[in-house]
This record gives C-alpha cells, structure tokens and sequence, in this order.
C-alpha cells in the first residue's frame, strides 16, 4: 500500500519539476498500478478492497496530472499554495485577450468557408504560442515569480481550449 | 493457514496458490451464452450433453413459475413467444420509453416510471431477473466441470456499454448468487484470448458480427494499458440480415409471393441458413422449397450479401476516423461472433484493412475463452503477472446544472478507477438535504444524455445560507461501476447518500429478490428431500416383502415375523403423512430391524451356492 500523503512527485519518485520524464513517469506509473489496482485484490476484505479503490483513483490522476503540461503546471502552482483555477483577469494582459478574441474570429471564418487548409495553418501558429507560453512559464516558476507564472497558465488555458476547438471543427468540415 | 500442500523432498516449495481457484468466464450475449474455464493459460468452453456450448440467451416462464433456460426455453417459443423471453441484453439498464422496437413479447412501464418490466404467465419481470436466469445455468455448467461450487466470474460486456447497463449485469450476478471478479468489455476479451495483452504496443480492431448486432472496436494497447479509443456498428444488422437476403432470392427465383405462413417462413429460414452454411466451403449449393429447386453459387451469395458487408466497413472506417488512427497503423483484426464464418465477410474485411484477419479460435467461443483466462489471472491462478489491463470509461459522467445543462466530470476515456470531487454550497438558511442528477453521455444537453441516477444527500449539518461546503465525490470503480460519497467540509459530518437509478433496481430490491429465491430454494430443497425419503421408504417395503414371501416363513420366527409386517404397515402410514424426516426415521428403523433377517438369507445363500463344491476349489 502507498502513503498517502505523499505529493504527485514524490508518489513517482520524482524531482518537484516542470520537466518530467516521461520514461520514467510511465515505468512508475505501472510499478504502482501493479502494487494497489483492485484486480490484485479481488479475494481481500471489503475495507482492503476500498483502499485499493481508493488508492489506485489517486495513482490514476496523479499520473494525469503529472503527463499534462497544463494539468502539471496548475499542480505546480498548487504546491506553492496559488490557486491556478481562481480567475483574475489582471493577470491577463489586454493584448493578449483581444489577440484571443481575434483569433477565436479567425476560427469562426474559417469554420464558415470550409477551410481546412486555413484551420491546419491556425493550428501551427497556436501550437508554436503554446510551446513559448510553456517555456515562460517553466523560466518564471524557477525563478520563483508565481505572478507571473500564474499569467502563463491562464493564457495556456486559452491556448490550449482553442486547440481544442480547433480539432472539434477539423473534424466537423471532414466529416461527411 | 487453510492451503496444505506436500512437496516431494527436492521440489520446489509449494506455491501459495496450490489449490485452485474455481473462476469461469461468461460472455452474456444477446442471442447465445457460453462459459468458458481456463487452465494454464489455455481456456476451453464448457458444453451441455449433446455437445451444445452455445447457450441460446432465451427464457421461459410456465404459468407454475417454472424456468427454462437455452434450447430448450428456445423451442417453447415457437409455441408461446409471449411467455418466452429473448435478446433480453437489449433492455438491460434501458428505459420503457428506450424500446422504440417491436418484442415477441409484452413489457410495460415499472411504478417508478423507469424500468421495462416483461409481463409473464409467472409475474412481472424485470431484465435483471431474466439474465440472472441465463447466468443460472451458466454457473451450473461450471460447478459441474468443477464438481463445486465456484469461486468467482469474470463477465463480458459490450465496450459501450454505459454505468446503467454496467450495474443490471452486475446486479444480474448478484442475484444468480455469483461474485463477479470483473465486467470486462468484449472487444478487450476477444484481444486477451488472442494474447494481444502480451504484445508492446498494438494497434487493434475488434470486428464483431453476431446474429442481429454488428459492433467495432478499435483498441490500442500501451504499455499494459488497454484501451478503447473508439467504438462504433450497427444494433441491427447481423447473420440474420445475410440469411433474409436469401430468403428474399428463393422467394423470387421460385416466384412466391410473399404472403408466407409461419411455418413456411420457418423452413424458409432454415434453409437458408443451411445454405449459408455451405456456401462457407462449397462453391455452390442446391436448394429446394416445396416444389422449386435451384442452386445458389457462392459469387452470387457474395454479391447478395455485399451491401450488408458494406455497412460494416463503412463502420470500421468511422471508427477509425473518430480514434485519429490511420489504417496501417492497424496491427491486428480480430473477428468475432459466428457470422465471421461467412468467407466473404472475412475477405471484405482483410481486404479493407490491407492484413490478414484473425480466425484462429472459433469466433463464437473468443470472446468467453478470453474472459475464462482473465478469470484465471484475477483468481489468483497465475501469480506474478506483470501484465495488468487498465479500463477506462466509455461515456463522460457528468451533473445536470441549471439550464438543463451537463457539466462533465469525469471524460470519456479516463483511466478507471478514478474518483473527482466537487464543491457545493447551500443556498437556503439551514439546508439540510441537496439533490444530484448523474448522467453519462458526450452531449451538453441534459435531454441529449443518458439519466443515471438521481442522489439525494442528507443529514447536511444546518448553517447559514453559503455557509456549508458540501464536498461531493464521484467514485469509479475498475467495473466501470460509480458510488457518490458527500461531506461537509467545515464540520466534517459525511451525508448519507440516497440513490434512485433511473433504470434499474434500487439495492433493497435486489436484496429482497436474493432473500425471495433463498426461500423459494429452501421449499424446493425440501419439497425434492420428500420426494426422495418417500421413494427410499418405498423401496425398502417392497425389498422386504419381496424377501418376507419367499424366505419369511423359513427363516423366521412367527414373533419375528409379525413384528416385520408391523414395520412395514407403520412405514406405509407415515408415507401418507407428508412428513420428510419422519419417514426418514421410520424407514432407518425399519432397515435396521430388518438387518437380522437379510443376514439370515445371506447365510443360507452362500451355503446353497457353495453345496457340492470342495474347499481346495472355492480357495482357487
């Protein structure tokens, strides 16, 4: 059984990063499902049962948590006690919400003219944003500027959702 | 320690898990059943008598509660189809107002509103109680091979299928008194069977063609976890479309119009069935309905049944497209469900995915042979796998909000177990019950998705308006099964969760329907020991009147002999009284009086046998 007190990290007997190796993040991951998944105690007692239940959920979204870069940063931020989820438009600088509102704009145009190739184009530019916004947000959490950092995430959640919803309407102009 | 097993000095030591456990696996189909054991890693399906491994999933109830499960159940419904109940996996964890088709027979709504209940000669049935009826048998088959009773079962289910339906087969379960070890989907037992588990990393189709349900899957196995990227077929369209595009060839070679009588349809049916059958190894086949005959070649089949093949592929290419997979990343196609046997099925569908498709175990018995290892795994049989198969969820859960709205909680395609919780407030001074609506489905509007189940939490401590904090958790377990657990934050005290499934059965029902059948058991138990105890009774006066007559006089006393005929008049009298154990005591006594006697004409016996021989010849 696990301790359960133990952050996501130290659960995967990982340095408290915003890298994350993914080898290693898996090969725990599979070492501690094989040790608590409740199909290793299908003959144990109702309470060892809900322990494993109970254990095995927490490895499952801790692993979650830990392969994705934006669940992994609102994490990291976590520890350091800021809430990522508690909006504060002032962390978010104009420019960068009329450049979202645009660029949600340019979306719907593309949508209305059956523009795969255009959504395809769109879905580069964010990418590469998303790749750059991940880089700050590493650079400022290092420095230990978690204002900063917590602008990062927000403009991620931005990025992230129209990603999104850039493949939701892919899928809509391909399908027949 | 209860596990007591000897090794042979210089063996190994014995394993912990020397005594076997009894685990089977059941695919609970929606027109066949089958179960399967497993043995060193290599299952095999359990079959009746006359070699039957397919169990028909039909039901019959008599007017006198009598059950009929299988074939047999199946021949009573040519008769009386209203009391004969079939494809019953397709109401399972649905709603009355879900069942848009026509049945052979007749359900209505339960009280509550939810629930299909089929009206039978025996009472109302729900769903849940006619495939405990089918998983009976099934279980009976496999306490015979086992000569026990058995320890556990894992049991398939289709990959898409959502919570509700999830719960009726496990509730089903519960009431056949079997333990499950896991739901496993099928597509994920067909793969298993073929040990795909043990592979890196594949890319999987799962190709299921049955008698009336077409079902794809497309799997992809990353590093012992398995999962299902995308579903997708047709509930009707099977073996049973391919047989009707040849009925619909006799009738117009032979010039017949359709106004057929129900026997004729019947032949009809059957012959072109057979000739299916055929056509799987010849390249023709001579068919004849009363005065026509004709021959059917296997290109013409072919071209009859193309468009129904092409609905399929049509789904495997959906599939594909939902799950982003291209089609040479496919590594495996596994078919699945008898009508695979069809060549042009398989040739259609190797040809599509550009690679030979898997036929190597009997597309039938796949799907129960996989479940059967994986029983064996989970039963503890074979330690130290390192092989684990992680689910995930097939349908987002989520929580009606204001609006009519649903706001997921947990996505689709999260790995199982997996639990969220959620912050509520109260909204009224002193609030002390709040409500939930759980649904399942990727669409946003309440309408849209599927109802779950309604809870209703209580005991919340009274506080100010937004005072409490009500921490809600969803709880999935690795059946794909959800609890819901509530506690108020600041003072700690845990609320008691009341459920109302949508379309299924609430615990205490199940709970007095497991309690009816213990009873009704027990009666059975003794109305069969009557029986017995009469018929020994029985036997034993008529073995001693027998031997009164022929030796009564020469052997015994006129004291011993009255004393005899008392017995048996005594003996006579307590059959009639209905009393089991005391005709049991009665006839005991009775033997035992008898005894002197029976050693009497033994004596005399082996004294006439032995008259006339020497003893040198006897000790030869």
């Amino acid at each position: 059984m696990i301790d359960t007190n133990l952050n996501h990290f130290e659960l995967f007997s990982l340095p408290v990063s915003f890298q994350v190796e993914d080898a290693v993040l898996d090969q725990e991951y599979k070492k501690l499902q094989a040790e608590v998944h409740p199909d290793r105690f299908v003959d144990a007692d109702d309470r060892t049962r809900l322990q494993a239940l109970q254990q095995t959920s927490m490895v499952n979204d801790a692993y979650e948590t830990l392969k994705s870069p934006l669940k992994r940063s609102a994490y990291l931020l976590k520890l350091h006690d800021i809430d990522a989820e508690e909006h504060n438009q002032a962390h978010l600088q104009e420019e960068f919400l009329l450049q979202q509102l645009e660029m949600r704009e340019a979306l719907e145009t593309l949508i209305e003219s059956d523009d795969v190739e255009g959504l395809e184009a769109m879905r580069n530019s964010v990418n590469k944003e998303k790749t750059g916004t991940l880089e700050l947000f590493e650079s400022h959490f290092l420095r230990k500027d978690f204002t900063a950092a917590k602008s990062n995430y927000n403009q991620l959640q931005f990025l992230f959702k129209l990603l999104d919803e850039i493949d939701k309407a892919e899928e809509k102009l391909l399908d027949y | 320690m209860a596990l007591l097993s000897i090794s042979e000095p210089g063996q190994s030591k014995p394993k912990a898990h020397a005594i076997k456990k009894r685990a089977v696996g059941i695919d609970l189909g929606t027109t066949n059943s089958l179960v399967a054991v497993a043995t060193e890693g290599h299952a095999h399906t359990l079959c009746d008598h006359e070699d039957h491994c397919l169990v028909p999933s039909v039901v019959h109830y008599a007017a006198d509660g009598k059950v009929t499960v299988g074939y047999d159940a199946a021949l009573k419904g040519v008769d009386d189809s209203a009391n004969t109940i079939s494809s019953v996996k397709r109401l399972m964890g649905r709603g009355f107002e879900d069942i848009h088709y026509d049945l052979p027979y007749e359900i209505e709504a339960d009280e509550n509103g939810g629930m299909p209940l089929i009206k039978t000669a025996a009472g109302k049935k729900s769903p849940v109680e006619v495939s405990a009826e089918i998983l009976k048998s099934l279980v009976l088959r496999g306490e015979e091979e086992f000569g026990d009773e058995l320890d556990g079962a894992v049991i398939t289910v289709p990959a898409y299928f959502d919570e509700a339906q999830r719960q009726a087969t496990k509730d089903a379960a519960r009431l056949a008194g079997i333990k499950v070890l896991r739901l496993l989907g099928e597509p994920t037992a067909a793969a298993i069977a073929y040990g795909l588990d043990r592979k890196q990393e594949e890319t999987v189709i799962i190709y299921d063609l049955g008698g009336g349900t077409f079902d794809v899957s497309l799997m992809r196995l990353e590093k012992g976890v398995f999962k299902v990227l995308a579903t997708g077929g047709d509930a009707a369209l099977g073996g049973d479309d391919l047989d009707r595009t040849v009925i619909q060839w006799i009738l117009a070679e032979a010039g017949i119009e359709d106004d057929l009588s129900y026997s004729q349809l019947n032949a009809l049916a059957r012959i072109a069935r057979h000739a299916k059958h055929a056509l799987s190894d010849a390249e023709a086949t001579d068919i004849s309905f009363e005065h026509w005959s004709g021959t059917l070649s296997r290109e013409l089949f072919n071209n009859l049944i193309d468009s129904h093949i092409d609905k399929t592929i049509k789904a495997c290419r959906r599939v594909l497209r939902d799950a982003k997979v291209e089609l040479s990343e496919i590594s495996d196609i596994v078919m699945v469900g008898g009508s695979t046997r069809t060549p042009r099925v398989r040739e259609r569908v190797s040809e599509f995915f550009g690679a030979e498709v898997h036929t190597e175990i009997d597309p039938d018995k796949v799907v129960a042979v996989g479940a059967a290892l994986q029983a064996d795994v989970l039963a503890g049989n074979k330690y130290g796998d390192d092989i684990l198969l992680l689910d995930v969820i097939p349908l987002s859960l989520g929580i009606e909000t204001m609006g009519g709205l649903m706001e997921k909680i947990i996505p689709r395609n999260t790995t199982i177990p997996v639990a969220r919780a959620q912050q509520f407030t109260t909204y009224k001074d002193g609030q002390s019950v709040m409500s939930l609506h759980v649904l399942q489905g990727e669409r946003e509007l309440v309408s849209d998705c599927r109802s779950l189940a309604k809870f209703e939490l209580r005991d919340i401590p009274p506080m100010v308006a937004g005072a409490a904090i009500i921490e809600v958790t969803y709880q999935v377990d690795a059946d794909g099964l959800m609890e819901v657990h509530a506690r108020e934050l600041s003072t700690g005290i845990a609320s008691s969760v009341v459920v109302k499934p949508s379309y299924g059965l609430e615990d205490k029902d199940i709970e007095k329907m497991i309690t009816d059948s213990y009873a009704a058991a027990a009666s059975d138990k003794q109305a069969r020991s009557l029986q017995e105890n009469k018929v020994e009774a029985e036997r034993i006066i008529e073995a001693l009147q027998s031997a009164l007559a022929l030796d009564g006089k020469k052997l015994l006393s006129d004291e011993e002999y009255a004393e005899l005929s008392e017995g048996i008049e005594k003996l006579h009298e307590i059959i009639d009284s209905a009393d089991s154990d005391a005709i049991h005591l009665a006839s005991e006594s009775l033997n035992e009086a008898s005894l002197v006697f029976a050693g009497r004409r033994m004596d005399t016996q082996i004294k006439t046998a032995l008259a006339g021989h020497s003893i040198e010849e006897i000790e030869r």
